[in-house]
């Protein structure tokens, strides 16, 4: 793939779970597709992934991957970026991410992803914090 | 600089600072290098004030190793993902998954971003506490 393929296919990517276009991400999948995550440290296949990003999707009200910086490499593309999130209350939380992914005839065959799982955290101790005051 | 070039320069300061070498690291960093990380506040620093908070960075644990190494380069810089083992003063073994993107120029490092979880700090330092833990 070259390297504006690549970048397409990860624009795509994360174009399609904003819009919550889960069919899209399936079929940018290939189907030995593996994701990891450094919070866990475990793999998982497309279809555990599916169903997380799926769950994921109704805890807020809308998930934006902005600030996107693409860099691609001989068989894939690392991307740095901000998760911007609003939840059911109207609270806004950001988290920054990089996913380093594989690519191979127009699909992702694996990401690696990296986060903070401190940002969670602090997130959950400002929702508790505003259901506290409404309460 | 050429992709070979780009893998010996990030070989080059993980074996520096797996040794504690800070005048090899001063210089791999370019004048105006910055360093950010996704957790400690997301703030960015300088290299220079990078490498002044090294010693007391060293000093938290009797050995450091930057291992499995996976670099991928791109046009000006490099994306490695590896797992950081520490053996504390304690003697605990800990460890923690990390991936750092260099941008590169003229043979130095221009810029870091590093990624890794905080919510793996306590069992990295060995905390044997919920309390140690939550700290």
């Amino acid at each position: 793939m070259t390297d504006t393929e690549m970048r397409a296919l990860c624009h795509c990517f994360f174009d399609a779970i904003e819009r919550g276009d889960y069919a899209a991400v399936e079929q940018i999948y290939a189907p030995q597709f593996r994701m990891w995550v450094n919070l866990t440290g475990t793999e998982s296949t497309a279809e555990e992934n599916l169903s997380v990003l799926r769950d994921g999707a109704k805890l807020h009200r809308r998930r934006t991957y902005d600030d996107r910086i693409v860099n691609t490499f001989a068989n894939g593309f690392i991307v740095q970026y901000s998760v911007n999130v609003v939840t059911h209350s109207g609270a806004r939380t950001s988290l920054a991410a990089c996913v380093v992914a594989q690519c191979h005839n127009g699909q992702i065959t694996r990401i690696d992803e990296y986060l903070d799982s401190g940002k969670f955290r602090s997130r959950a101790k400002a929702q508790a914090s505003e259901e506290r005051i409404r309460t | 600089m050429t992709e070979g070039e780009i893998r010996e320069l990030c070989n080059r300061f993980f074996d520096a600072y797996q040794d504690r070498r800070v005048d090899e690291l001063a210089e791999i960093y370019s004048q105006d290098c910055v360093v950010w990380h996704n957790v400690f506040g997301g703030r960015e620093m300088s290299g220079k004030d990078n490498l002044a908070a090294l010693p007391a960075s060293y000093d938290g644990q009797r050995r450091r190793t930057y291992n499995d190494r996976i670099i991928n380069t791109f046009d000006g810089g490099f994306v490695i993902q590896y797992t950081l083992h520490g053996v504390q003063h304690s003697g605990h073994k800990g460890a923690l998954w990390i991936c750092i993107v260099g941008a590169c120029s003229n043979g130095k490092i221009t810029r870091i971003d590093e990624y890794m979880d905080s919510g793996k700090f306590p069992v990295w330092r060995g905390a044997r506490s919920i309390e140690e833990n939550a700290s």
